[in-house]
């Protein structure tokens, strides 16, 4: 990564000429501009095995020696970008990781700007991992383009929601059938003043108020379990714990192209952060005050190790699903460089959509 | 130039329960279709062959005088089969090993003037005593040493027991020719063991089985040396790479017939070992059941439980995986492969025919009724009905489903033999 574009409007972080929001290098110097990081794709999977120092890899990527399934660059994933950070790991009982997350920083005219969006592939379908991660990316290019224009943020979520169904859409292949690829999405951006979040599905976003009052989930589940507590049928407790509670029952994806997301913005009372995570986390942790316990203050200092806290608390805990974790600190202040790179890939910016 | 790819299919259920250690699959290696260009391009040609014909001129074959004259014909049958440019030679066997042709002791190329003077010969062999068929297999063993030929392949023609020489020297001498060539091994009428040709087929990679009626014994040779003609890849090897602190509890040939191999492993690196299969025909398919005991890794987990490649020298021809996958998925973890119960079951069967025959022969029948029923019960689920057929001759089969089985008080001692060659042919699932 190298420095974001400047805060006075747009001009280049190295020569200071003007750049465009949907820029990735600046025309007049060739100085790359801030990228969004995605989880997995690619060859970003350990090069040697673990237990085996020395050992070659096959082609297929096990261990020459113990014969071990080396986790790929999707199993176990960490982006940082100082203020916010994600974790994204396959848990302890599949045997692939089917959630994505991309994060990405802005500089607008206005200030700071932190984006983060969170995808679970819906495991019934062709190819979940591919669509979560499909999803996320095109998600977070349009939200980066628009964050750099300082455009209005929930109309760029629902833009950024239509490109991760485009995407769904050209891999499913023009095939309109039940199954078709498809994930669940939740995407958040702060700004210095707001913090807006766009969902479908039951991947979750909540509000962490370090004085306790704020703290809560910020998203509704598009889930049966959420529909029958709704209803006035179950408790949240016994609804999760029903047959089809985990059911969801809006999603990205050519199956169900009309969805329409959930939009929600508010502006914080103070400072906090916004945790986006899937249900391989929530389901550990249902209530906002607990998740809070969890992550705070850690989140406001250290995103990227608490977020690697929570997936170790939800792997311990049993770790049954893919677990995704991001943390984005309020207000973004300005980024930190990651001290310890993790695995990543580099995204470029489309034209605004 | 790389030769055309053998395809390697694994089939397995490669789910196991949290804690599961043992790994089973069958591999399924199919040779290239044949390609006469391609095989005489990575053969050399037809001097890439040699041939040699080993007929016992035991005294017995005088008596019934027919018996010597269908040697004599089927013989002559092979021979006409041998193309041209294929080197080849016949062998006289007694309590010492000769050539008959060519007399020297080397190898002519085959051409219808050579196939003529060795048909000659053939047609004047006279019957003579002893059988010794280590040192029958020695001389074609030297014989075949100052060969380049790739492909070396043997027929062994006897009717008696191997009287004239101790079983170690018959041992000694299996261990000099393993690897050096391949032999199909036939015995005439019933005078012959069973155990001892199949000793001599296992050991040099080849087939046994019974010729009752001498009558029949042309058209046998005919198709063997047919089946040697058609051989394109020599000297393959199954290699088995297995993970560390796994053990490869066995690796046996399933189909066509039941061949256990597993301790015939030679160490080919850290952790794997090469097993031989011989020579492939063009299009040949061979099903091989791999059994392997791994170390568990958590539910979630995936392992390489077992590599299986085809090799010839240095030369990789294929590969498949056999992989372990850790789940709390019962539903997962709880499968049979079809393919695995199948071949599990036809080894069984070749087993329990082999036991109750032994038994038998020992008189226990309590033991051979319940063996031999087991067998006609295997072959009646898995559809093996050329091995129904001749359980039917040793037994009087009251309810094949439940294997309820009567020995039979007479039995034809041809019946019993061909029982008892013909228990490891096994059927396939597919195809």
């Amino acid at each position: 990564m190298t420095a974001d574009p400047p805060a006075e409007s747009c001009a280049c972080p190295s020569c200071g000429q003007p750049v465009w929001p949907s820029d990735n290098f600046c025309e007049a110097c060739r100085a790359e501009l801030s990228t969004a990081l995605v989880s997995g794709g690619g060859a970003n999977g350990p090069q040697a095995c673990l237990s085996c120092p020395g050992a070659p890899v096959t082609p297929e990527g096990y261990c020459e020696s113990c014969g071990r399934k080396l986790p790929s660059g999707t199993d176990h994933c960490e982006l940082d970008l100082g203020v916010l950070a994600g974790v994204t790991d396959r848990g302890r009982r599949h045997s692939r990781n089917e959630d994505a997350m991309a994060i990405a920083t802005a500089r607008s005219p206005v200030g700071q700007a932190a984006i983060a969006v969170v995808c679970d592939g819906v495991s019934t379908s062709a190819r979940p991992d591919e669509a979560a991660q499909a999803a996320a990316r095109a998600a977070a290019r349009v939200l980066l383009t628009a964050a750099r224009a300082d455009s209005n943020v929930a109309e760029a979520s629902r833009q950024a929601f239509g490109a991760a169904q485009r995407a769904l859409l050209a891999m499913a292949d023009g095939g309109w059938r039940v199954g078709a690829p498809s994930a669940t999405f939740v995407s958040a951006v702060l700004t210095g003043s707001e913090v807006t979040v766009c969902w479908l599905g039951d991947s979750r976003a909540y509000w962490l108020d370090p004085s306790g009052a704020g703290t809560r989930q910020l998203t509704s589940d598009d889930s049966v379990a959420q529909a029958l507590v709704s209803e006035g049928l179950m408790s949240p407790a016994e609804a999760l714990a029903s047959p089809a509670g985990h059911v969801v029952t809006g999603w990205i994806g050519a199956d169900l192209s009309e969805a329409e997301p959930h939009v929600i913005a508010f502006a914080p009372d103070g400072p906090g952060a916004v945790l986006l995570c899937s249900d391989g986390l929530w389901n550990y942790a249902q209530a906002a005050a607990d998740l809070a316990g969890l992550a705070l203050p850690g989140a406001l200092t250290d995103p990227l190790g608490t977020a690697a806290a929570l997936i170790a608390f939800a792997n311990e805990a049993g770790g049954a699903d893919n677990i995704t974790a991001v943390l984005a600190r309020f207000p973004p202040g300005p980024p930190v460089p990651p001290a310890d790179p993790q695995p990543w890939t580099k995204e470029t910016a489309d034209e605004p959509a | 130039m790389s030769r055309p790819d053998f395809t390697v299919e694994v089939f397995q259920n490669e789910f196991l329960p949290d804690g599961g250690r043992e790994v089973n699959a069958i591999v399924t290696v199919t040779a290239p279709d044949p390609d006469p260009t391609a095989a005489a391009a990575s053969l050399g040609g037809g001097s890439s062959r040699a041939e040699i014909i080993i007929i016992d001129c035991l005294g017995s074959m005088d008596y019934p005088r027919a018996k010597i004259a269908q040697a004599r014909a089927a013989t002559a049958a092979a021979i006409d089969v041998i193309r041209d440019g294929v080197t080849f030679a016949v062998v006289a066997g007694t309590d010492v090993a000769r050539p008959a042709f060519p007399l020297d002791g080397s190898l002519a190329v085959a051409s219808p003037a050579s196939r003529d003077a060795a048909k000659r010969v053939v047609a004047d062999l006279r019957p003579a005593g002893g059988t010794a068929m280590g040192s029958w297999l020695r001389l074609a063993g030297q014989m075949f040493s100052f060969s380049p030929a790739a492909l070396r392949h043997a027929i062994l023609l006897t009717d008696g027991r191997n009287e004239h020489e101790s079983p170690q020297q018959l041992t000694e001498a299996l261990s000099g020719c393993e690897g050096a060539f391949s032999c199909d091994c036939r015995g005439v009428g019933t005078d012959w063991e069973v155990a001892e040709l199949r000793r001599i087929a296992t050991a040099l990679l080849g087939s046994v089985d019974i010729v009752a009626d001498p009558a029949g014994l042309a058209a046998d040779f005919e198709s063997m040396m047919r089946t040697a003609m058609g051989k394109q890849v020599a000297d393959v090897a199954l290699r088995v790479w297995t993970p560390q602190h796994a053990e490869l509890r066995f690796v046996k040939q399933v189909a066509p017939t039941v061949d256990d191999l597993t301790t015939r492993r030679a160490r080919s690196g850290p952790q794997a070992g090469d097993y031989p299969t011989g020579a492939w025909g063009g299009g040949e398919s061979r099903d091989y059941h791999v059994c392997v005991q791994v170390t568990p890794a958590g539910v979630g987990q995936e392992m390489l439980a077992a590599r299986v490649s085809l090799v010839a020298g240095s030369e990789v021809l294929g590969q498949g995986l056999v992989r372990a996958v850790w789940t709390d998925d019962e539903a997962l973890s709880t499968r049979i492969n079809a393919n695995v119960a199948h071949y599990t079951g036809q080894a069984e069967l070749a087993q329990a025919i082999q036991d109750g025959l032994e038994a038998r022969k020992h008189g226990d029948e309590d033991l051979a009724t319940a063996k031999l029923g087991r067998a006609v019960a295997l072959a009646e689920q898995s559809g093996n009905e050329e091995t129904a057929k001749l359980l039917a001759k040793v037994v009087d089969v009251l309810d094949a489903a439940t294997g309820t089985v009567r020995l039979k008080k007479k039995v034809d001692d041809a019946d019993e033999m061909a029982l008892d060659t013909r228990s490891t042919k096994t059927v396939r699932t597919r195809k």
